[in-house]
């Protein structure tokens, strides 16, 4: 617009015509004030309009500032910039977090891992064909994974970013190949059965936490603050819920009973105790169950079973 | 049930089910015939099914197997009844009850089953499974009985027999039963005491609420490897018949109608009458039962795992004849072992498997069996595999154990674990998991789960659970299992594997 004052409306004769049958014909004024600064006036209008979070009804009027005030008309949202403001710096071009090759590298360590996986899993001269489901299934469903959050990302940032979401889930699953590898070894070896609980129960939740984490990340970059929260608050939710139903209805913290990885003998370096120490084990386990037990049944008394 | 727990941990691929069927044999399952409306229901089915089978295998001529009575098998509920029957209903039924627990509130029959008069005051002997619901709950339901010629009344529970399942029971008004006799008991001991071997016995009650009824079968001792005395009645007790007597010839109780396999033809069991003698003897007397029993029940219950496990940990282990591993196996004195394994020429884990279950099981409730021992090994060897692929599946073996859910009687498990040196330093993943009665305060049932860890290509996992044990018992049969693990010969070297095998220990003599 070159010259004030600016009106706006559904009718021909506005300076700038809103084509939305939510506008009056004549909606509101935009003028210059005595100040410099610009002016908003409510016309003849039954919804008025809203600037921030302010509504202005019909003939009401209000000051705005020199830069970057939001009016809300029917459904259209309007930006007031004047001719002297400063503008906003460009923003970069979406560019893959990783380069080609790097992501071939991950590719093939990730292929690499999974075809170690199904080695084992078969016995010594296994058909070829039960490599197959394994061999088009993963592809698949990491292709699938990486085409919905590219799909993402064409919603929200107008790129279809495939290779950068394939980086984040080839190396988080690099990243979680490696823990998963290396955490229940180093719990059987050391004969640390909590770490294995820890792992087992909040382990693959975490993981998948920060896969999401990344993949919004990328999705999103302004909303980094709001993502971590609202993630921390679901793990969080979570983890609290999981422990409070186990220790309702199992009496202990982790859902898992005791530790099964067994340590190969080569990498078994936590002491052996000698038998009795067994028996003497047992006797703080009498002590919990039997509180268990008298809790149990008091609960059952006041539901009214009257069961053993 | 039990049976299809026997096969849960079958390799891979082996359908749980088929696993069942084609081993006939194999399951333990032991069923309590009388019962709740739900189970007559699918017993009813069951005699249908049987019926047909009978009838569709009999142009096939097959020979006779041995001990089984010349009726026809399952018809001989119907008729084929000798003289000695007929005289024998005629002298015994107005003895004969049948009783039924109902819900307080709303009248209807929580579970019927059978009974029979044994002194001429009224006293009447049924089973403690079929009023288990009122012992457990008296507030909530009653017990009535009806003769065969319609009468009716209310009754009394005086005492009980958890461990045999038997339970003495008298009228609350004793006039409608006076004048009718006692059902005499045979003398239990001095020579004679017992029938002969394959005598005709006639077991009397009323089989799925149907009618009371005559069953014909035969005498055939004590049932082997029970550790409770159960009698092997080779005839065909059905839903119902719980409770009810069965009498020689004479007219003189044997036993009391208790439970039958599902499995099998005519095979079924029946509590010594001494046994129901003594509970006569001491519950004569005594005050009617108002409150629940769960006291008594766990006094009773006590004193089982204390001779029980006396007697288990009495008995050496039995040698497995394993080449590297010293695998502690119980005698079958009164358990029952089952193995399995897989062709040693596969290309995978070779893998042999043990499991030992006891019979005789204590009913407290429809949902509540307990008192017994089981025991379990798997051996491994996994020369064909590699390091890599054997770790892999003997983690997964020892993943795949389930230990004490939580259910109506229990809460959950709570287990510790340790790797301790059993025999020569044989280095052990024990986990020792125990899990505690809501009700009975001083039991508890006992797993322990063991992995041997010496080597890289071989290994030896076993199970032990027992239920119902005080807490110094659990302790003391979890040692003792324990104990039983250690190698064959001198520690080896991890990496080398005894060629020989080492000569076996002395075999029991097979009972």
């Amino acid at each position: 617009m070159h010259a004030w004052p600016v009106t706006l409306g559904r009718a021909l004769d506005n300076t700038w015509v809103l084509d939305d049958p939510h506008v009056a014909p004549h909606h509101a004024t935009l003028t210059l004030g005595a100040d410099g600064l610009p002016q908003v006036q409510v016309g003849d209008s039954r919804n008025g309009l809203q600037i921030g979070r302010r509504r202005l009804r019909a003939g009401e009027q209000m000051p705005l500032p020199a830069a970057g005030a939001v009016l809300a008309i029917g459904g259209q949202r309007l930006r007031l910039r004047l001719a002297g403001a400063p503008v906003a710096p460009e923003w970069p071009l979406a560019q893959p977090s990783v380069a080609g090759a790097a992501l071939w590298v991950l590719l093939a360590a990730w292929v690499a891992a999974q075809v170690l996986h199904r080695w084992v899993q078969l016995d010594p001269g296994a058909d070829l064909v039960e490599w197959l489901p394994w061999l088009l299934g993963l592809p698949t469903g990491l292709a699938v994974w990486c085409g919905l959050w590219a799909l993402g990302s064409k919603l929200f940032r107008h790129g279809f970013e495939f290779s950068s979401h394939a980086a984040i889930a080839l190396a988080w699953l690099l990243v979680y190949e490696v823990v998963d590898l290396l955490v229940p070894t180093t719990a059987a070896a050391f004969g640390w059965p909590w770490l294995w609980q820890v792992y087992n129960q909040w382990g693959l939740p975490l993981l998948g936490m920060l896969v999401v984490r990344s993949h919004l990340r990328q999705l999103l970059p302004q909303r980094a603050w709001a993502i971590n929260a609202a993630l921390a608050t679901v793990l969080l939710a979570g983890v609290v819920v999981t422990g409070v139903i186990n220790q309702r209805q199992l009496g202990r913290v982790f859902s898992a009973p005791y530790m099964p990885t067994l340590p190969m003998p080569a990498l078994r370096w936590g002491a052996t105790t000698p038998l009795p120490a067994v028996g003497d084990a047992m006797v703080p386990l009498r002590d919990a169950l039997q509180q268990q037990a008298r809790a149990a049944a008091a609960e059952d008394a006041d539901s009214g079973d009257t069961g053993p | 049930m039990r049976a299809c727990a026997a096969c849960r941990g079958a390799p891979a691929g082996h359908d749980a089910y088929t696993a069942c069927v084609s081993a006939p044999l194999r399951p333990p399952a032991r069923r309590c015939p009388p019962a709740r409306a739900g189970w007559l229901a699918g017993l009813r089915t069951t005699l249908a099914l049987a019926l047909g089978t009978a009838t569709l295998a009999l142009p096939a001529a097959e020979p006779p197997t041995a001990g089984a009575p010349p009726a026809a098998p399952a018809a001989s509920a119907a008729g084929a009844v000798s003289g000695t029957g007929q005289r024998i209903y005629a002298e015994m039924q107005p003895r004969l009850l049948q009783v039924r627990t109902l819900l307080k509130t709303q009248d209807s029959q929580s579970s019927v089953g059978s009974a029979f008069l044994v002194t001429p005051e009224g006293h009447l002997i049924t089973n403690y499974h079929v009023v288990s619901s009122y012992a457990l709950a008296p507030q909530r339901h009653r017990l009535v009985y009806a003769t065969v010629d319609g009468q009716q009344g209310a009754l009394q529970l005086l005492a009980f027999d958890v461990l045999h399942d038997l339970a003495l029971l008298k009228p609350a008004d004793p006039a409608p039963l006076r004048g009718r006799g006692a059902v005499p008991f045979r003398a239990s001991d001095g020579p004679g005491s017992e029938p002969e071997r394959g005598a005709r016995i006639y077991s009397l009650g009323n089989p799925l609420d149907v009618g009371f009824a005559v069953t014909e079968g035969a005498y055939n001792g004590l049932a082997e490897r029970h550790y409770l005395p159960t009698l092997f009645f080779g005839g065909s007790l059905s839903g119902g018949m719980s409770g009810g007597p069965a009498l020689d010839a004479q007219g003189r109780l044997v036993g009391v109608n208790v439970a039958a396999r599902r499995d099998g033809e005519q095979v079924s069991f029946l509590v010594p009458a001494a046994l129901a003698q003594a509970l006569l003897a001491r519950g004569r007397n005594a005050t009617p039962i108002t409150q629940p029993v769960h006291a008594e029940i766990e006094r009773q219950l006590l004193a089982h795992q204390a001779g029980l496990v006396d007697a288990f940990i009495q008995q050496p282990w039995r040698a497995a004849s394993h080449p590297r591993y010293r695998i502690p196996v119980p005698m079958e004195a009164f358990s029952r072992c089952w193995g399995s394994g897989t062709n040693t020429a596969t290309r995978g884990l070779v893998f042999e498997r043990s499991d030992c279950t006891m019979d005789s099981a204590v009913f407290v409730d429809e949902r509540l069996r307990t008192g017994t021992i089981s025991v379990r090994h798997e051996t491994y060897d996994g020369s064909n595999l590699g390091a890599l692929r054997f770790q892999q599946r003997y983690n997964d073996s020892f993943h795949n154990e389930v230990v004490g859910r939580r259910d109506a009687h229990r809460v959950a498990a709570q287990c510790t674990e340790r790797t301790v040196a059993a025999g020569g330093g044989l280095p052990l993943r024990a986990v020792v998991c125990l899990q505690a009665y809501k009700k009975l305060p001083q039991l508890f049932d006992l797993s322990v789960l063991t992995a041997s860890l010496d080597s890289s290509h071989a290994g030896v996992q076993g199970r032990l659970d027992a239920q119902a044990l005080s807490f110094d018992n659990a302790q003391r049969l979890a040692r003792h299992y324990l104990e039983g693990f250690g190698w064959t010969t001198t520690p080896p070297s991890p990496q080398t594997r005894p060629k020989t095998a080492p000569a076996a220990a002395p075999k029991p003599a097979s009972r």
